[in-house]
Order: C-alpha cells, then sequence, then structure tokens
C-alpha cells in the first residue's frame, strides 16, 4: 500500500467531504477554508497528479454546461480502493499516535 | 454580463500552451476560468485580471519546470520527444531563465557585484556610442544628409590654416552655380560672421546677438522649412534688398516665448529694422552643426554679389549632389568648372577646392579622438568580460556539484552549457540597467558641458539606437563571458563531474591556466589603457605649460558693438577713447586696452607683399594674421615689443601708416634683414612701416605655431566693427563688471554691455576637447587598473583558498608563513609583469595611432620632452610632415610657399572691411 503525506491525506480526504461532485475547484476551496492551508494551484495539481499516479484518486473528464468554466470541461474526482484503503490506513496510525496522549494534549 | 468575460489573453494562451501536452490541461484552464470569474465579482476588472495574470504564469512556469524535469530523464532515456528537439524548445528555454533566475537569487551578493563590474564597461561603452552618434553614426538632421557635401577652397583637415584658406570668394560660387550640370544646389554662409555682433534694440536694456550671414537658397539645400513663416526670397539676398531675419527656435523662445506673431513684424537691429519672415525648427541648430562655440541667434542674408566677392575668401559652401551622383564625379566637374574660369580670367584668384561628404566634414576634427575613445571603452568592456569571466570561473567549482546530479539526472552538456550561458546573459542584463543609467547621466553631463565644442552636443543622449547598441552589448558580452565557464564546469562525462563534485579531485590546472591566462590578458589591456592615458595627460600638461605670449590672469574682455554708426574713423576712434578713459577711471582697473580678435577666438588670415620686392611666381607669398589694435592693448595684455617701439596715442589717422610685426613673422620673412623700417602692401594700397617687432602669440590654438601676426592701429585701420575691449584689474570679475559696465553705458547708453569672459576661460575653451578626450580616457583607464586588480585579487584569494590543505601541510613539515606568502605574491608578480610586457608591446606597437593627437611627448618614451624651438608638436603624422618639407613653424607661410607652387594669387584683401 503506497504511502501518503500529510497534504495528500488532506486532498483524499477533501475529495470525500465533498456533498456535491468533487471538482479540483471545490476540493482546494474546502482545504483552504476548513484546513486553514494556503494552497497553490500548481501544488494541488501536483498533489493530484502524484495522488493518481499511485493510483489512489482517479477522475474522469466532464464536459461542462456551466458558463463559467468557459467551455472547458471539469474532473469529477473520486477516490480508488486503494485511496479509501490508505486514507483508513492514515487514520488508523494517527489514532493509535493519539491514543494515551489527552493528558498532554489536553 | 461577467460570465462572458475572457481572462487576459496573453496568459491565458501561455498556459494553454505550457498545458497541451497535460491530458488534464482542458479542465485546469476550466478551474482557473470559474475562480477568475469570481475574482471578477468580487474585486473588479483590473484586480481579477491581476490575479489571474499571477496564477496562470506561475502555473504555467511550473509546468515548463515539470516538463522539463521529465525531458532530461526522457531524453537520458531515449525517449520520443528526441533530445534536440526539447534542448531547443521554448519550454525548457523559459525554464532555464527559471532555474538562472534561481540560481541569481542564491548568490545575491555575487550578483550585484558582477551587475556593477558590466555595468562599468556597458555604461561606457554606451557613453560613447552616444557621443558618437550624432557626429558619425546617425545621418545629418537633414533631407537625404547623405547628397550633401562640404566644398573647402583649402585642405580642411590641416590645423595651420586659417578660415581665410579654406573659405572662398563669392564670385565662384555664383560662376559655379550658373554652369554646374551635377549639383542639384550650392548655398553658403558667412564663414566670419562670428567677427561682429548685432544689438537688438527694444524698449529695455539692448542685448547683443549673434546672427549667421547665409545665402538666401541656404534653407533650401539643406531641405529645412521653417516652423513658422517662410524662408528667405531671392530678393532678400541680393545687395541691398529687403532686410529680412530668421529667428533661430531656441531665440524665439526664449525672447519671444514663442509668439507666431512676432512673424511679419520689424525688430530693430542696431540702427536698421528687420522684418522677422521665419522661425527655424528645433532639429536644426546652425551653431551646433556649424559654429560649435559660437550661439547663433538669428540668420541673416549673406548676399552672393560683387559687393561681398571684394571681400575675398569670405564664404563656406554647402551643396547637395543631384541624385545618383557621386563626389569623384562633382570633383572633376568642379575642377573642369575651375580650370575653365581660370582659362577665361589668368589673374583671378581662390580658384579650385575639395569636396567632402558634409558629415565627414562637420566629423573631422574630433573623428580620431572620438574613435580613442571608442577603442578605450570597447578595451575596458573586453576587460569587463574577462574579469567577468574570470569570476565565474573562479565560482565554478561550487557548481560542481548541482551540474554534477544534474548530468547525472540526463542533462546532456549542451543543456548544461546553454544553462550557464543563461545566467551570464542574465547578469549581463542587469549590468545593461545599470550601464544605460551611467550612460545616461554621463550623456546628460557631458550635452551640458558648456565649455566643450563638439559639433551637435546637445543631440547627445541615450535614444533607441543606444538602448539596442547597449542591449546587443550586453547579450554578446554575456555569451562571450559565460561560454568559457560553461565549456569548462560541464567538461568531461558524469563520472568526471562526481568525482570532482565529492572533492577527489580539485580543479584541474587547465582551469588555474585558463584564469591566470585571463588575469594576463586583463593585466595588459588595462597596462595598454594606462600608457594612453598617461600620454594624454603628459600631452595636457605640456599644453597647459605652452608659452601663451600673453598674461591671461586677472583679466576680464567685453565685446563692444558701438551703437552709433560712424562716417569717420577719427570719430569712431575717439569714441574708444571715450569709454576707454571711462573705464580707466573705475577703481581697481589697472589697464584697458582693445583689439578687433583676441587671442584663441576668431581669426582670419590676409595675403601681403614686401614692398620692394620683385613679385614672381618663384617668390613666395605671405599671409599674415591681422590685430587692430589700440596703444593700451599691448600692455594690457603682457605682450613685450622686442625691437623697435609700440603704439602711441599720435598713431592715428592721417599720420604714417604703421605696423609692428611678430617675433616669428620678423624671423620668417626678414630673415637677414632688420624687419624694423620694412614696409609691407596689406589693406589698401599704400605701405605700411613696420615699427617694431613683438612676443609671438598663441593666437589659433595652444598646440599650433604663432604664424605671422602683424598688428595695425585700430586708428589708422578700419577693418572692423565690433571689438574686444580688456580690462585688467586685480578685482574678482563679480565686483569688477558692474562699475565697467556702468563706465560703458556712461558713454555709449544703447551698446550692450552683456558680452563678457575673463581670458582665463578663453585659455580654458582652448583645451576643452583635449580636457574632454584626457578625462574620459583617464577615467576609462583607471577603471581598467581597478578592473584588472581585482581581476588578481579574485584569482589569488580562489587559489589560496583552494591550497588551504597543501599549504597547511607545507607549514607543517617546516614552512615558514613569510615563505608561503612569498611563493603566493611571487606568483601574483609573474603574472603582473607578463601582463605589463605584453602590455607595453601592444601599447607601442598601436601608439602610432594616437601620436597625430599628442603634444610635445612621444608615444615611445614618456619622459622623452623633444619639442622644436618654435613649439609646434613634433608628433605630427608623416604624411603632414611630408607635405611640410620646410619644417617650419610657420604654417602660414608654408601654406603660401604650397600656394605658390600650384600657381596661385594669394587673395589681396580677404578680410572683411566695414560695409
Amino acid at each position: 500500500m503506497p504511502k501518503v503525506g500529510e497534504f495528500e491525506l488532506l486532498v483524499l480526504l477533501a475529495i470525500l467531504r465533498q456533498t456535491e461532485t468533487p471538482f479540483a475547484n471545490r476540493v482546494r476551496e474546502d482545504l483552504e477554508v476548513n484546513a486553514a492551508r494556503k494552497v497553490t494551484r500548481g501544488a494541488l495539481y501536483r498533489t493530484l497528479d502524484r495522488l493518481k499516479a499511485k493510483g489512489l484518486v482517479a477522475w474522469e473528464m466532464a464536459e461542462s454546461e456551466r458558463p463559467e468554466r468557459g467551455g472547458h470541461p471539469s474532473r469529477r474526482l473520486s477516490l480508488t480502493r486503494e485511496g479509501l484503503e490508505a486514507v483508513r490506513e492514515s487514520r488508523d496510525i494517527l489514532l493509535s499516535f493519539f491514543h494515551g496522549l489527552e493528558e498532554q494534549i489536553g | 454580463m461577467t460570465m462572458r468575460a475572457h481572462p487576459p489573453k496573453l496568459p491565458y494562451a501561455l498556459l494553454r500552451r505550457a498545458l497541451e501536452d497535460d491530458p488534464s490541461g482542458p479542465a485546469i484552464l476550466g478551474d482557473l476560468h470559474e475562480s477568475y470569474l469570481q475574482k471578477l465579482e468580487q474585486r473588479g476588472r483590473w484586480a481579477a485580471g491581476a490575479w489571474y495574470s499571477a496564477e496562470a504564469l506561475t502555473l504555467a512556469a511550473t509546468t515548463f519546470a515539470r516538463d522539463t524535469i521529465r525531458t532530461d530523464v526522457r531524453g537520458r532515456r531515449g525517449g520520443r520527444d528526441g533530445r534536440m528537439d526539447r534542448n531547443w524548445s521554448l519550454q525548457s528555454l523559459l525554464h532555464d531563465a527559471r532555474y538562472a533566475l534561481k540560481a541569481v537569487r542564491r548568490d545575491i551578493g555575487f550578483f550585484v557585484f558582477a551587475t556593477l563590474i558590466i555595468g562599468i564597461g556597458v555604461g561606457a561603452s554606451t557613453s560613447v556610442y552616444s557621443v558618437m552618434s550624432p557626429l558619425m553614426l546617425a545621418p545629418l538632421p537633414f533631407e537625404e544628409p547623405e547628397s550633401l557635401v562640404w566644398i573647402a577652397n583649402g585642405d580642411p583637415g590641416d590645423e595651420n590654416v586659417s578660415l581665410s584658406w579654406v573659405t572662398h570668394r563669392a564670385s565662384k560660387l555664383r560662376d559655379i552655380r550658373q554652369s554646374t550640370q551635377l549639383f542639384e544646389g550650392m548655398a553658403a554662409f558667412n564663414a566670419f560672421f562670428n567677427q561682429s555682433t548685432h544689438a537688438l534694440i527694444t524698449d529695455g536694456p539692448a542685448e547683443q546677438l549673434m546672427a549667421a550671414e547665409v545665402s538666401d537658397n541656404f534653407l533650401e539645400v539643406l531641405g529645412i522649412e521653417p516652423v513658422v513663416g517662410r524662408n528667405f526670397t531671392p530678393e532678400e539676398g541680393t545687395w541691398g534688398g529687403p532686410e529680412a531675419i530668421i529667428l533661430t527656435h531656441g531665440f524665439w523662445m526664449r525672447r519671444f516665448a514663442g509668439d507666431p506673431g512676432i512673424v511679419g513684424t520689424s525688430v530693430r537691429i542696431g540702427d536698421t529694422p528687420r522684418e522677422v519672415v521665419g522661425v527655424l525648427p528645433p532639429s536644426f541648430d546652425f551653431s551646433s552643426i556649424f559654429f560649435p562655440s559660437v550661439p547663433v541667434d538669428f540668420l541673416l542674408t549673406f548676399p552672393i554679389s560683387d559687393e561681398t566677392d571684394q571681400w575675398g575668401n569670405t564664404i563656406s559652401i554647402v551643396a547637395r549632389l543631384k541624385p545618383g551622383v557621386t563626389i569623384d564625379a562633382a570633383q572633376a566637374e568642379y575642377d573642369e568648372l575651375n580650370r575653365a574660369m581660370e582659362e577665361a580670367d589668368p589673374n583671378r584668384w581662390g580658384l579650385g577646392g575639395w569636396i567632402s561628404p558634409l558629415q565627414r566634414y562637420i566629423a573631422g576634427p574630433f573623428r580620431s579622438a572620438l574613435l580613442l575613445l571608442a577603442g578605450a571603452a570597447a578595451t575596458v568592456m573586453l576587460i569587463v568580460c574577462v574579469n567577468l569571466s574570470n569570476m565565474l570561473l573562479a565560482r565554478s567549482p561550487k557548481r560542481t556539484r548541482e551540474i554534477a546530479v544534474r548530468r547525472t539526472m540526463g542533462a546532456t552538456r549542451f543543456r548544461l552549457v546553454r544553462q550557464l550561458v543563461l545566467e551570464s546573459v542574465l547578469l549581463a542584463t542587469g549590468g545593461a540597467v545599470v550601464g544605460v543609467a551611467i550612460a545616461v547621466f554621463t550623456t546628460r553631463l557631458v550635452s551640458n558641458a558648456s565649455g566643450v565644442t563638439i559639433p551637435m552636443l546637445n543631440e547627445v543622449g541615450v535614444d533607441g539606437g543606444a538602448l539596442g547598441f547597449t542591449l546587443v552589448l550586453a547579450l554578446v558580452a554575456g555569451v562571450i563571458v559565460g561560454v568559457v565557464p560553461a565549456l569548462q564546469v560541464s567538461e568531461g562525462g558524469e563520472a568526471a563531474a562526481m568525482k570532482s563534485a565529492t572533492g577527489a579531485s580539485r580543479t584541474g590546472r587547465g582551469a588555474a591556466r585558463l584564469r591566470e591566462v585571463l588575469v594576463v590578458s586583463e593585466v595588459a589591456l588595462a597596462c595598454v589603457l594606462l600608457v594612453f592615458g598617461g600620454l594624454f595627460i603628459r600631452s595636457f600638461q605640456e599644453v597647459l605649460d605652452v608659452r601663451l605670449g600673453f598674461t591671461p590672469e586677472d583679466a576680464v574682455a567685453w565685446q563692444l558693438n558701438p551703437s552709433p554708426d560712424f562716417d569717420e574713423l577719427t570719430e569712431m576712434t575717439a569714441h574708444f577713447d571715450q569709454m576707454r578713459a571711462a573705464v580707466l577711471s573705475v577703481p581697481g582697473v589697472e589697464a584697458v586696452g582693445t583689439v578687433d580678435a583676441l587671442p584663441l577666438g576668431r581669426n582670419r588670415t590676409w595675403g601681403f607683399l614686401v614692398f620692394g620686392r620683385e613679385i614672381s611666381e618663384d617668390q613666395p607669398r605671405y599671409s599674415l594674421f591681422p590685430h587692430m589694435i589700440d596703444h593700451g592693448y599691448l600692455d594690457v595684455m603682457g605682450i613685450p615689443v622686442l625691437q623697435g617701439r609700440g603704439f602711441t596715442v599720435d598713431d592715428v589717422d592721417g599720420t604714417m601708416q604703421v605696423v609692428l610685426i611678430n617675433e616669428t613673422g620678423a624671423r620668417t620673412i626678414f630673415p637677414n634683414e632688420d624687419p624694423i623700417g620694412q614696409q609691407i602692401l596689406a589693406a589698401g594700397n599704400e605701405p605700411w612701416h613696420i615699427v617694431g617687432v613683438v612676443a609671438d602669440v598663441k593666437h589659433r590654438s595652444l598646440e599650433g605655431g604663432s604664424g605671422t601676426q602683424v598688428y595695425f592701429p585700430a586708428a589708422q585701420l578700419r577693418a572692423y566693427s565690433t571689438l574686444d575691449f580688456v580690462v585688467r584689474s586685480r578685482l574678482p570679475m563679480a565686483s569688477l563688471v558692474g562699475p565697467v559696465s556702468a563706465a560703458l553705458a556712461g558713454v555709449d547708453p544703447a551698446m550692450p554691455t552683456d558680452n563678457f569672459w575673463t581670458l582665463e576661460s578663453t585659455v580654458d575653451q582652448a583645451v576643452s576637447p583635449r580636457r574632454f578626450t584626457l578625462l574620459l580616457l583617464s577615467s576609462f583607464a583607471g577603471t581598467a587598473l581597478l578592473l584588472a586588480a581585482l581581476g588578481i585579487y579574485g584569482v589569488l584569494s580562489y587559489s589560496v583558498a583552494e591550497r588551504i590543505p597543501e599549504i597547511g601541510i607545507r607549514m607543517a613539515l617546516g614552512a615558514s608563513g613569510s615563505s608561503v606568502r612569498g611563493q603566493v605574491v611571487g606568483r601574483t608578480l609573474v603574472l603582473a609583469l607578463i601582463g605589463i610586457v605584453i602590455g607595453m608591446g601592444v601599447a607601442i606597437t598601436a601608439s602610432g595611432l594616437v601620436s597625430s593627437m599628442l603634444f610635445g611627448v612621444a608615444p615611445t618614451d614618456p619622459r622623452d620632452d623633444r619639442r622644436d624651438p618654435a613649439g609646434v608638436g613634433v608628433l605630427r603624422p608623416d604624411s603632414r610632415d611630408a607635405r611640410r618639407p620646410d619644417g617650419s613653424a610657420d604654417g602660414a607661410a608654408r601654406l603660401a610657399i604650397t600656394v605658390a607652387h600650384r600657381g596661385l594669387s594669394p587673395p589681396s584683401s580677404p578680410g572683411r572691411p566695414l560695409p
């Protein structure tokens, strides 16, 4: 199972969190607003490419009817089975590390 | 409304181009588009556009970078794209540029230092280019300037020739104009217009003005149209025709605040009302082109008539060739027409002449100095390149590891060299910015310099041409500077690179040797400039040490143009005597004297004969520099009487006509006779008796000989319209001017008294072109020395740093500190010495190029102080020496002999008497 870094994990989670169609712009906005991170477009696209190369993320191109896309298509992002597995694994590792630290962290 | 808005086109196109190989590219463009529209609604068009541009360009750059790294790897693996194609792609080039920027940021100190060094070289080169441009490179500011020519009567390249010998008689122009088939138009101006000034009489104080007198078709031949009003008409160009003036643009703005209504009105110049018929365009500055030292306020007509023909050689001719006519063809026709005129009238004199392109004539006197400066600037630039190359070489080991990694990642050598050359081009571009700033500063300084008499100096500035020149220079310099270190760094394969990077092998002997060669060449180049700079400094000192023959200190001169028109010479003399007495009564004034033209100012020559000597073709004809003086002039100028007597108050009109001759004239014209009592025929039909011999005075230039000078009493010969009034006083000029001007105004209230200057400033102006060259050359030489020192320092410090382990071992084994120091310094001295020897060799070989510009010092031996007894510089070009077989100091006499050999008659009275 490929390992994921912190930002990659956040991207995977952000894709999962989208209630509407998970487009890259929504993912980025979510990260900026809710993860309090400044996410450059280049960094996001590179991360998506990397996650795709690892087989954790997939997308399909959809011709967009929305005028604000300027006639350009959208990427409908989704997690692969390996992607979901990687998220679970990361969660488990993190939780096991957090376990027993309640007193210190508060 | 906003939904239809399109993001900025250029960033959009760039991004699309960057993403064209990416399958997700269209979606990314869509993402950005969507965000752009959001920003548009939130922040407005400009902010959204700026945001989009920044975002798109950043994304494009990162995409390029990512693709390039992939290409490196793919190229290494023999990928589909093909190595060479990718090496030349825009993407990879942009990536390299970005990488170069990063490299610069990593070592900002080095970048700043290198930029400054290149800036100095580029600044020097661009400054010299800007000064040369209007004079030698850019076309003259006239219509079809290539067909304009200058016709000189004598050889204009001969510096010992006075204006009277290069100018023509009016009748020659008139006759040639009638017969020529090859000249489209021929025009002229009075070359002696600066001998007199004109007073503009208005309600306020009178103003002394300078007018250039031109033939009525002068502007037409040059192709100049007045901005307001019209050109002179042929009727206005006739003798006694309507009096008209055309104002220069500067004078029109200054005096009449650019009021177009002035055209058509009448202004009073002296006693004559004249109609203002036009205003010259600002692009045509007569004085800047034809007479750089004399500011001209307006144009008057100069009739090409029988009357002006009697004044002798007075006009300079400018002509326009018909389309397709060459200078040689024009010269052949001109010679033929002159021959025909001579056949028709064998007694006619002043025929012949040389035709040259107008631009060459105007630039002529400054050509060699400017070429020398261009050479010096190029040498500085070369030193800059060598220096920087050296610095990059010294810095190269720092880059070795990085280069090694890129090499193992699959980068080709070509790619690495290009990368490093791009970095140096970036440095050079930074240097170009600094250089342009330096050039803007220096050209402003030069164009506003009041003491420098170089034509079209007001045109000097950093224009588009200069910027283009700078850009090309910077790019070429960047490539030259970068290519050697780049080849050096990227030499060998990956194994060599990695070996070098791990420190297993320090930079090879080859690199060290290369750096040393560069240092030697730097020192040699600097040495050449220093030798030339030293020669010019010594020459300048020699010129300043020249015996002037008069005392310029504590003397102020006024140019006076009395307001009344005097019918009789005695009235005029009395008027000047009155002024003289009034000024002498001013407290602090020690002496007063008058002359028609002060030394180092205006000049003219007259032909003359020695009374009693037989006239024949074999006898030499003489020419003299005439001076009309009063009895106080010799005293106020400090010119000693060597033999006989000076003038007295009794030498007036109606008494015996007397003259004084200078030492050189006495020696050359009366070599074995007593000059006192001899008689000469000049200015009129009555002989003039020589009553005294006075010391030589530097009249035309500090460098030239004195020639034959003859002093006439201003009270006996009225061949002037204005007089220079010299006042000697120990008072500072500021406290002297007011009382003297008041005293003059007390005698002649309508006469302008605003034109005054110190004699020291006249001497100063006479050396100004030489000082200009000297200042630039010596600053170039100083810069070169500094750069060479920096180069030596760089190499020395690097080689020592490289040898620290070795030095440590040596010292551990017992070598003393002094022996190590000795070894290091010894190596440096050897390098410097080799450079100096080579530099001296080059300087000696090249010294012939500058010998014509030196004075009183030999190029091959800076300590040699040979000078001929007459004070003429020994270092004339050989060709000139050959042209002057007698070797004497009297240029005018020599010329007279040359004229006699050509079977011509001397001008009878080429000076201009009062109308």
